[in-house]
């Protein structure tokens, strides 16, 4: 199907009994790009991946994720989308095995298919020999495996990723990355929320920042620099300035005292 | 023991159920007024029990029967301590397994406090909500009745002794539990696809052993020898230490002061060996382990299942795949067995006291009720908690390309297969031992089918609409209280509807069989049978029908708005 973005808000906002999570958001996530979602702890980073999924409904505002408006029709995109949420909730009665094979049937992947993926996942990801194993003995970053190779198997065309590399290995976590890239130059847009701005800075084409519910700004690094007028610094400085949370200095010798 | 310790983690027992409900999380409010209230009201129940039992007494003007009556309330209160560890052990074992949590499995052990304060709090906590509202009733039941019957000290000192029974009832099951983790880990190192039947089975077996004690108790006689029964059997026992509590009682009852004071401090002394024997046990053995089963290591084959070919979508034969894994894998949902295997114990210990000379009607009528019950009695449970149980994966069917129509017809199945193939097994095993006629056989197998496919799709649509996705692996909320009871109600009436047309038929072997004479069964003419199949079939046909869209429409509307999430 013909889209021009993988993505596109208009104007969501999203209301918690007594928190704004959202604040009127515009943004556009290109065809084949990845887009880094930064920002604060409660700043609505997951909230927005929710919205863009369908799982949280937007109270003011139109979304429309690859050429299908959400509201019309939520479950058409759904098959063509992959989500980590953050925070590894996860069958844990199941086998790692068992729960891929889950997925690969709810999603509607073919026989062959999903026994290829599963197998060539398994191993690039080192679970190889523990798929076998009940997925509460996991550890943290095994599950997380788990999540990712759920989300990526069934070749969706958005990807959307809540904090996808936390705790994985070194190892792991560049595989991941190198797949991200991979899959971003065949087309696939990702969105992703991360804490971690060298993940950022090496691997997002576009890094939105949000604070408390708003855009704050959204750009490529070199955007982000002009706008921060600080040209030579890395995305830290950057980001701390931007959400005004830029000298923590004398915060520290509070804490300290 | 720092007991300001100890209170602060028994309120955190106490709210492990309640997790945080997301959307209104900021603001938990917590109704203490309810749950002191619930005790309240225990408190005057018991009292306006005793009040009207002490004015029986006062009514009565004949001496022999006022002195049969302090006769007959002595063996009560005597018996009472021995049963009210019997019932304290069940209902803290209950508690125990609703609180399997990881937060209260696995202790805060790097808190500073210690394992003596973690077991007492989780002791004392066991013995909130049913044990303990039993004991309060009891409790200002005998007060207030003692007071007409003139029997005050008796009744103080037995309401001491009550406590006493329940706190050793729920430090027995503090033991209980920690032997169950450290022999659920000992059985989850065996690796292999037979762990996890073994555990199942052991779980099973438990419940066999547990309900096999309970009703050899229970069978024994009608209420009243059933007091005296314990009262003397005590006597009989006292070189137990459990019923050390009423031996103390029933000393004290009879003016043996020696043997009062010898009972109660050796009471004490037990209470207190058991509770270090548990700190001990938690101390050695109550870090959780997860469960670690390997259940496979051979080679991925992934297959089109027989379902399919029945006519099922893959993603349906998925769910229901996990469904299964899930009752049979995740210890806590092990209660959705009891039913029927309880049932089918007591049919079993009745017809033991028969002692093989039931008469042909009875036996016919044991068939039906092993046949009907576990199935029709299951339905309910797994229909309404089947959503629930997803808890807080939820996410993952709100966030999969999964149909309301997919989510239905998944869920429903299942409730119905795995219900019929209770039946079909307790139909099999109580077939042999009791050989029924063939129509009669058919005729109870027939009704227990149509029970099934009208409760599945009643308590699914409750379960759908009521479904609590709060709390985590391994404990869920499963239901909102107010649906589960409406399912209950919803349930009882559509199952009488159902069978309703086939009673008649039903009293007619009966009488054959009970000497009763039933006035109102003229004796059926042959094919009334079969009208009554037809009509019941009518009528199970319109309710499921009915509530198979409701159930529709509860998965449309689970489609349309992610909650909990
Ligand atoms: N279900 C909910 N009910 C009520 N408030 C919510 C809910 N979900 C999120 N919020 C609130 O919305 C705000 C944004 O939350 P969100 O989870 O989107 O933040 P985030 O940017 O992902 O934070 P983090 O970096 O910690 O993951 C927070 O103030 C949070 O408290
Ligand atoms: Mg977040």
């Amino acid at each position: 199907m013909a889209y021009s973005f993988a993505a596109k808000l208009i104007s969501v906002s999203k209301r918690y009994s007594d928190v704004t999570a959202v604040k009127h958001i515009d943004l556009e996530v290109k065809k084949g790009e990845i887009l880094g979602l930064l920002g604060p702890n409660g700043s609505g980073k997951s909230t927005l991946l929710k919205m863009i999924l369908g799982l949280v409904k937007p109270d003011t505002g139109v979304i429309n994720v690859l050429g299908v408006n959400l509201e019309a029709d939520p479950f058409a995109v759904k098959k063509r989308v992959g989500y980590v949420p953050e925070g590894s909730y996860i069958y844990e009665f199941l086998t790692g095995l068992e729960f891929l094979d889950f997925a690969g049937d709810v999603f509607q992947m073919n026989l062959d298919e999903k026994k290829k993926r599963i197998e060539e996942f398994l191993k690039a990801l080192d679970l190889e020999g523990r798929e076998g194993d009940l997925i509460s003995s996991y550890s943290e970053g095994m599950k997380q495996k788990i999540l990712i190779i759920s989300a990526i198997m069934h070749k969706p065309e958005l990807l959307l990723l809540d904090e996808p590399l936390n705790s994985l290995d070194p190892k792991s976590a560049r595989i991941v990355k190198d797949l991200l890239r991979k899959l971003a130059s065949q087309g696939v847009a990702t969105v992703m929320s991360t804490h971690v701005l060298e993940i950022a800075e090496a691997m997002c084409d576009r890094i939105a920042i949000m604070y408390d519910g708003q855009l704050l700004a959204l750009g490529t690094m070199e955007d982000l620099r002009q706008r921060a007028k600080m040209p030579n610094s890395g995305l830290e400085d950057i980001f701390l300035e931007l959400t005004g949370t830029g000298d923590v200095k004398p915060i520290v010798e509070e804490l300290l005292r | 023991m720092n007991w300001k310790n100890i209170l602060l983690l028994i309120s955190i027992n106490r709210k492990a159920s309640r997790v945080m409900q997301r959307n209104s999380f900021r603001r938990y409010r917590d109704s203490k007024a309810v749950t002191y209230s619930l005790y309240g009201l225990a408190c005057l129940i018991g009292i306006s029990v005793g009040w009207l039992a002490g004015s029986f007494y006062n009514g009565i003007t004949d001496q022999a029967a006022r002195d049969s009556i302090i006769q007959s309330a002595t063996y009560l209160f005597i018996s009472l301590p021995t049963i009210v560890l019997l019932y304290g052990v069940v209902f803290t074992q209950m508690n125990q397994f609703r609180r399997i949590v990881k937060v209260t499995i696995q202790p805060m052990y790097w808190l500073p406090i210690t394992w003596q304060e973690h077991t007492a709090a989780s002791v004392l906590s066991n013995m909130l909500g049913a044990p303990l509202l039993i004991t309060v009733f009891l409790s200002s039941a005998i007060l207030t009745a003692s007071i007409f019957l003139g029997l005050v000290f008796l009744s103080i000192v037995t309401v001491l002794a009550l406590l006493t029974a329940l706190v050793l009832a729920s430090a027995t099951t503090e033991i209980f539990k920690t032997t169950q983790i450290r022999l659920a880990g000992a059985i989850t190192r065996v690796t292999g696809r037979a762990a996890i039947w073994l555990r199942l089975a052991a779980s099973i077996m438990s419940m066999i052993v547990f309900y096999a004690v309970y009703y050899s108790i229970y069978n024994q006689a009608t209420p009243v020898l059933l007091f005296e029964a314990v009262a003397s059997g005590q006597n009989v026992l006292w070189f137990i230490p459990y019923v050390w509590p009423g031996m103390a009682l029933s000393a004290f009852s009879n003016s043996l002061w020696t043997g009062t004071i010898l009972f109660s401090l050796a009471t004490l002394a037990f209470v207190l060996a058991v509770f270090l024997v548990a700190t001990r046990l938690n101390m050695k053995f109550g870090f959780y382990e997860a469960p670690s089963a390997k259940i496979s290591s051979g080679a991925y084959v992934p297959k089109v299942s027989l379902f399919e070919r029945l006519g099922f979508s893959p993603s349906e034969v998925a769910l229901m795949k996990k469904d299964l894994r899930a009752i049979t894998r995740r210890h806590e949902l092990m209660f959705i067995f009891v039913f029927p295997i309880s049932i089918i114990v007591m049919m079993f210990f009745t017809t033991l006291r028969y002692g093989g000379s039931i008469p042909a009607g009875g036996s016919s009528l044991l068939f039906a009720l092993i046949t009907l019950l576990p199935g029709a009695l299951t339905t309910p449970f797994l229909g309404s908690f089947i959503m629930g149980l997803e808890g807080e994966n939820v996410w993952y069917l709100h966030s999969s390309p999964l149909s309301a129509e997919n989510i239905a017809r998944a869920k429903y199945f299942f409730v119905v297969i795995v219900d019929l193939v209770i039946t079909l097994i307790c139909a099999m095993v109580s077939g042999i031992i009791f050989a029924p006629s063939l129509i009669f056989a058919a005729v109870i197998l027939i009704e227990a089918t149509l029970l099934i496919v009208s409760l599945s799709a009643v308590s699914l649509a409750c379960g759908f609409r009521g479904a609590d996705y709060r709390g985590f692996f391994p404990m869920n909320r499963l239901l909102k209280p107010k649906w589960g009871l409406l399912n209950l109600v919803l349930c009882a009436v559509v199952a009488l509807a159902i069978v309703a047309p086939v009673i008649p038929y039903f009293l007619s072997i009966a009488s054959t069989a009970l000497p009763i004479p039933f006035p109102l069964v003229i004796s059926l003419p042959d094919f009334y049978v079969y009208v009554a199949l037809v009509l019941s079939g009518v009528v199970s046909a319109f309710i499921t029908y009915v509530f198979r869209k409701l159930v529709r429409a509860g998965a449309e509307k689970f489609r349309a708005e992610a909650e909990g999430i």
